[in-house]
């Protein structure tokens, strides 16, 4: 099989990444109704997004 | 009128007592649903026509795995040198067939010196990990629990 073409990603095109895939994934399994699907997809990807770039923020003073 | 000495089944799930030894009807089909969706993601759903479920987790764990293999993560393998490695190793295999994609198509091997790289083997054992929560799901949606 041939090798994939290389993927380069930002840090937060990563983090973007991983929280909508891993939030689409848990909303369909968690929730049976389409409506509540879509909130819980929305709320989901609002927490991963505040608390990475929240924990981010944290470690700043840290980083240098 | 006659009263029923016992509510009847409706999908043979709780048709004998609990302290019957004999292992419930549709036990073992579940557990097929889930060895299924273990080893292609999304299998154990469209099994039971869960089309929605099933092509999220199928695509879910395909894109997780693409992308983690072309930024170059670490597919772990049996010779792990310490115990993070195995545990690498384990949470790499619960994307089951995937796993043998991901090491299909990362023919330069993994480089972790960067962000990139780094990045990738998160996203690779992430895929594992949720493709064995996905099998759970639906071996327990087999089982006739609500989900």
């Amino acid at each position: 099989m041939t090798a994939a073409p290389p993927l380069e990603l930002t840090h937060f095109q990563a983090f973007l990444l991983f929280a909508v895939v891993i939030s689409v994934a848990f909303g369909f399994l968690g929730r049976r109704r389409p409506k509540d699907r879509v909130k819980y997809i929305l709320w989901s990807l609002f927490l991963f997004l505040l608390v990475g770039i929240g924990v981010g923020w944290a470690m700043f003073p840290f980083s240098r | 009128m006659d009263e029923p000495s016992q509510i009847p089944a409706t999908d043979g799930v709780h048709s004998t007592p609990a302290t019957n030894a004999t292992p419930v009807p549709g036990e073992s089909r579940a557990v097929a649903f889930g060895i299924a969706a273990w080893l292609l993601p999304g299998l154990g759903h469209a099994l039971q026509k869960m089309w929605g479920r099933a092509l999220v987790v199928f695509f879910a764990v395909g894109l997780l795995v693409y992308a983690g293999a072309s930024m170059r993560g670490n597919v772990f393998t049996r010779q792990g040198s310490d115990a993070f490695d195995t545990l690498g190793y384990i949470a790499d295999l619960g994307a089951g067939s995937f796993y043998l994609f991901a090491r299909a198509i990362e023919t330069g091997g993994a480089d972790v010196s960067h962000a990139d790289g780094d990045y990738g083997t998160r996203l690779l054992a992430t895929a594992g990990v949720l493709n064995l929560l996905a099998a759970l799901h639906a071996y327990e949606a087999a089982r006739g629990h609500k989900a």
